[in-house]
């Protein structure tokens, strides 16, 4: 066997194991963005009120992709980046009937339906965005016991992380809802959600 | 000996270059650009973390998935080998051949571009991977592999003087060459843009499907189509002025340019129309980017200096 010939086949042998490398690196990188959606536990029961007096309790959340967060509307801080940015989310997929929007106020006493209604017109574009109220002891219980989120020192003292509901009531991932990366990653688990059906 | 030590020098770098744009565009088609948050560090450690406790309490771990990781870790540390090859050839340019304007300035130049599209991987990342900024990413590494291949050639040409003495300067192929190569560019420029405007598209709509991903697109996708095929009679044109060229090597890389048109343009349908778009957008891309080098390497052959 001549010198070329040998160096043709050292070539194409390279290029065939770089394909598989590629193959198997693709494969294993959609598997675990499916792996690091496993159930984390399920939303237990609650009934809280949306703004229009409407009772919303857990079984709204069937057969939905839920996208939920704590926030008061006083507060200055965090809560406007992560309404802003489950805003540009509602947008982004706002062909879709499967997603909606949760957000739960730790501050009821100022909180009141009015309020709410407005803080809602500030941010949602689409009535698929749940603003609610309720009793804050409540409230707490399902931040803590339900999402194992700290809820002390409210109203301020909320978690700002963002939670990705599944449509079995299932809570699959946590993300920080004021950093853009996390946004990006959550959008993107949204998609890999939707195309599971 | 020091000609050869140079020409090693320059082909491991350039394989290694290649090697990067590979594991770069898998670190594009598999998504794995925010695989580490931060950057130099990964997770704030300079091994990526195996497992989620070892990340320091001072960083967010939410993000973390140990496969995005090490393959964005991957493309990382691949280029600080080449990083540090480059460096090798540059103490070699300095040391031996400071007289030799082709090979020192080729080499430095190729340190500057290596530097600067580390850097730029940075703003890469610290940007949640903007589409333009990727794009120029894979642009500033062709450029690198442009210089490297130039490096090559160069260097092979000062070891084999007698090879290339005495043969046929053929205006009409160099000048096809010079075109060919502006085509290729071109080529590049038009499918990149595609690829960032296929990304930012979905972005803003993400629940969009392929078919109708490509029909938000500007007719200029078809150009990109058209200008495959114009190179496809380029590169016939140019094989066939090359059958009965005197060097080897000038014949095969003849062949080579022909061929790898031809799987370009099979890889290029198949993404419109078959499924595994991630393994054939890879080598699609991979194969424009040796195509940019072995023209400037043809080109150095055909028009040196040591013909008649």
């Amino acid at each position: 066997m001549n010198t070329l010939n040998k160096k043709l086949i050292i070539a194409f042998f390279s290029v065939l194991i770089l394909g598989i490398i590629g193959l198997f690196t693709i494969d294993q990188a959609t598997q675990s963005r499916i792996n690091n959606l496993s159930i984390i536990s399920e939303v237990p029961s609650f009934e809280l009120d949306n703004f229009d007096g409407i009772p919303f309790t857990e079984k709204k959340l069937d057969n939905k992709i839920t996208v939920a967060s704590f926030i008061f509307t006083q507060c200055e801080g965090a809560c406007p980046i992560m309404s802003t940015n489950m805003g540009l989310l509602q947008k982004r997929f706002s062909d879709s009937d499967i997603l909606q929007f949760v957000s739960i106020t730790t501050d009821p006493d100022y909180d009141s339906s009015n309020i709410l209604k407005e803080f809602s017109d500030k941010y949602s574009t689409k009535n698929n965005w749940f603003f609610l109220r309720g009793d804050i002891n409540d409230v707490v219980k399902l931040s803590e016991d339900g999402f194992f989120l700290s809820a002390s020192l409210l109203p301020v003292g909320h978690s700002t992380r963002l939670i990705l509901i599944d449509k079995d009531r299932n809570i699959r991932k946590y993300y920080e809802g004021t950093v853009d990366a996390n946004i990006v990653e959550l959008q993107n688990d949204i998609v890999t959600l939707i195309k599971q059906g | 000996m020091k000609k050869q030590l140079f020409f090693q020098s320059a082909v491991v770098s350039t394989i290694l270059s290649y090697l990067l744009i590979f594991v770069g565009g898998l670190v594009r088609v598999s998504g794995s650009g925010m695989g580490c948050p931060d950057w130099p560090k990964c997770f704030g450690r300079w091994i990526p973390p195996t497992n989620i406790d070892q990340i320091p309490s001072y960083i967010d771990a939410t993000s973390f998935n140990i496969v995005l990781a090490w393959i964005e870790y991957g493309n990382r540390s691949l280029g600080v080998l080449v990083g540090f090859s480059i460096i090798v050839l540059n103490i070699i340019a300095i040391y031996y051949f400071r007289k030799e304007t082709k090979l020192l300035v080729s080499a430095i130049l190729s340190l500057i571009l290596v530097g600067a599209n580390g850097v730029l991987g940075a703003i890469v990342v610290s940007s949640i991977l903007n589409p333009f900024l990727v794009s120029l990413h894979m642009i500033l590494a062709l450029m690198l592999v442009s210089v490297l291949s130039y490096a090559c050639i160069e260097s092979y040409k000062l070891i084999n003087i007698e090879k290339f003495k005495g043969l046929e300067i053929n205006r009409s192929l160099s000048n096809s060459l010079i075109i060919f190569w502006i085509f290729i560019v071109i080529e590049i420029l038009l499918g990149t843009g595609i690829r960032t405007n296929l990304e930012l598209v979905s972005i803003e709509n993400p629940l969009l499907s392929k078919g109708e991903l490509l029909n938000a697109l500007d007719s200029y996708k078809y150009f990109h189509s058209f200008l495959g095929f114009t190179l496809l009679f380029l590169s016939v044109y140019i094989y066939s002025q090359l059958r009965e060229n005197k060097l080897y090597i000038t014949r095969f890389l003849g062949i080579f340019i022909l061929g790898m048109i031809v799987v370009q343009i099979f890889l290029g349908e198949m993404m419109i129309f078959f499924e595994l778009p991630q393994l054939t957008r890879l080598f699609h891309m991979w194969g424009s980017s040796w195509l940019v080098g072995v023209i400037i390497i043809l080109y150095n052959c055909i028009g040196n200096e040591y013909a008649k």
